[in-house]
Formats: C-alpha cells, structure tokens, sequence
C-alpha cells in the first residue's frame, strides 16, 4: 500500500540521500581499503564494510553519517568475529593476499606499479603495522581516532607507524630506489 | 620534511581501489536514520535504557530487601529462650554488684635456696609459694565470681642475718 513515505531501502532523491551518496563515494574506499585486508576475501571484506556501515549508522540519531573511526572499529571487530566464528584466522593471513584478486589500490596507468608494489609489500607486513599504517595514510584518520578504532594507547599507534613505514621502505626500497 | 613524512606522501599518492558499481549501490540503500526517523525511534530506545538503568540497581536492592526481610522474619520465629538467653552476654557486665567481697591468701610451699655470689660470698633466698583468691557474690542474683592467682616470693637474705 503507498504510503507516501520513502522506502528506506530505494533510492530517494532527497537532499539527506544525496549527501550520503557524497559521504559514501569519500569514504567507502577508505573502508572497503581496509577491510580487504581484514578479510579472507572480496566478498567478506564487502559484507564487513555494509554491517559495519548499518551498524554504525543505526547509532546516529540525527541522520548525520556515521564518524569513520567509529566505522573502521566496527570492521575491524565485525573482522575479528567472523575469523573467529571460522576459526582460521591463521590460515586465513597465510592464504588471503595471495588469493586476493582484487587490487587494493586505484590501477591507473601511471600508478599502476607502484599500486601494485605497494599492495606486495603491505601484505608482507605484520598486521599491526599494516592497519596503522592504512587508518593513517589512506584513512586519514589522526593518532587519536586509531587509538580509539584498534583500542590501543595513541603513543602505541604512533610508533607502529613509524616502525611500519620503516619496514614498508625497506620492502620497497629496491624497486622505488 | 623527514624521511617518514616525505614516503606517507608519496603513499598518499596512491588512491584506494574504487569500490564495484553493485556493492556502491548496496552501500546507497543505507542510510542513517533522519531526525524524524530518530526521534520515531528514540523513546523505544531511552524506554529500554531506562528499563536496563532501573534493572542494574533494581535486582541488588531487592535482594538485599529478601535478605533484610529474611533475617527479621527468622528472629520474629527463634524461641523466646534462646532470645533471651542472648541479652545476659550484653547485660550482664554493668549490673553485676558483689555485696560480699573475700580476699584470701594461703601459703603453699616456703623453703630457702643457698647459692654463691660471683665473688664468691654465700647467699641465701627465702621463697614462698602462695595462692591469692578472691571471692565475689552478688546474693541477689545469686553469682559467686572466684579468682585464683598463684604468686610466687624470693627474698635474699645475707646467709648471717638469718
């Protein structure tokens, strides 16, 4: 029976919508960036993305977008669950990069190698350093929001991602020397 | 600029992967609630954070109630006699006056010990063992409260004074 009231699951051309739109084309990257690295595969790093976004959304009481360190957290738990539910997070880190298809990074025609240099070596980092290292460049979120997303004190984050990029730099540094 | 910041530049050169068109369609179909949808939404949410509020202090209160209640109830049903029995214990010290009072001492044992000083002089200690009682009653109550204290003397005595 028609209502009048827009269906939440339809697209809508109402101003609110369309500023999601605008939120999500910014930050859904970011967030599919750093769960492909959370998860086993594409799919999983996909579903992890849209729970963590309904879930975060569902907390926002004035209709803003959800904060993004609160979005990141949300993946990273929801991360941890379903490797825990699978019970193969050790084979999972072993395995997932290397049967992950989908490049993490834009493949421009110019960037290309460096994109897939870069995807190399960050999945041969410890995974410590590697979601700092994501939350900050490519998240851009400050040392505080990580702390608050991985649950770790701020000085801890800091230095992670300064032993990070220095172990990011000597597994590229013979290519991008 | 250091090393640190000039590589975080450059790997902010690199943009992450566009998502897929479907899952940025599936991304648009949520979208978080409107202030109208909110508000619609908040007094189910403040009834159940009120309901978790009065829950987390509602549940230790009555139990300790139940226990309070427990307690009275099971004094109201102890018997009178062991009720009473319980109030001598805090009574019984300020009411006590003994109207008969008996010190006594007996000697139980005297005998003298002769030992040597260190230079050499003889000297002789008289010992007696006595037993000191006392004796309170209180008549009126019908109490008779004995003490017994065994003390022990030694007296030196230079061996001629003796």
């Amino acid at each position: 029976m028609e209502t009048g009231t827009p269906d939440r699951g339809r697209m809508d051309p109402t101003p609110a919508h369309a500023d999601w739109r605008r939120w999500l084309d910014g930050h859904a990257p970011k967030f599919l960036l750093f769960a492909r690295q959370q998860a086993r595969s594409d799919a999983d790093a996909q579903d992890l993305v849209q729970e963590a976004l309904i879930e975060a959304a569902q907390r926002q009481r004035d209709g803003a977008p959800p904060p993004p360190p609160l979005v990141f957290a949300t993946i990273r738990r929801r991360a941890i669950d379903l490797a825990r539910s699978e019970d193969r997070r050790g084979q999972r880190e072993q395995t997932a990069f290397a049967a992950m298809p989908e490049w993490w990074f834009d493949t421009s025609v110019e960037d290309r190698e460096l994109g897939q240099l870069m995807q190399n070596a960050m999945s041969r980092l410890p995974d410590t350093y590697r979601e700092v290292i994501t939350l900050k460049v490519w998240g851009e979120l400050t040392f505080a929001e990580i702390a608050e997303a991985l649950d770790i004190p701020a000085n801890t984050a800091a230095s992670r991602y300064r032993y990070g990029l220095a172990e990011l730099r000597k597994l590229t540094k013979e290519v991008l020397a | 600029m250091n090393d640190h910041e000039n590589f975080g530049a450059e790997l902010r050169r690199l943009k992450p992967a566009t998502p897929p068109t479907d899952f940025m369609a599936r991304l648009a179909a949520i979208s978080p609630p409107t202030p109208e949808q909110a508000e619609t939404r908040a007094p189910h949410a403040s009834v159940a954070d009120a309901w978790r509020q009065i829950f987390r202090w509602l549940l230790p209160a009555t139990a300790g109630v139940g226990l309070l209640i427990a307690a009275l109830v099971w004094a109201g049903l102890k018997p009178a006699s062991q009720m009473s029995g319980s109030r001598p214990q805090a009574a019984a010290k300020p009411v006590l006056k003994p109207d008969d009072v008996q010190i006594d001492r007996q000697l139980v044992a005297a005998y003298d010990a002769v030992a040597q000083m260190p230079g050499g002089e003889p000297v002789r200690f008289r010992c007696q063992q006595w037993m000191d009682e006392v004796v309170l009653r209180d008549s009126v109550r019908g109490v008779r409260i004995e003490q017994r204290t065994p003390r022990f003397e030694i007296v030196a005595a230079k061996l001629e004074t003796y």
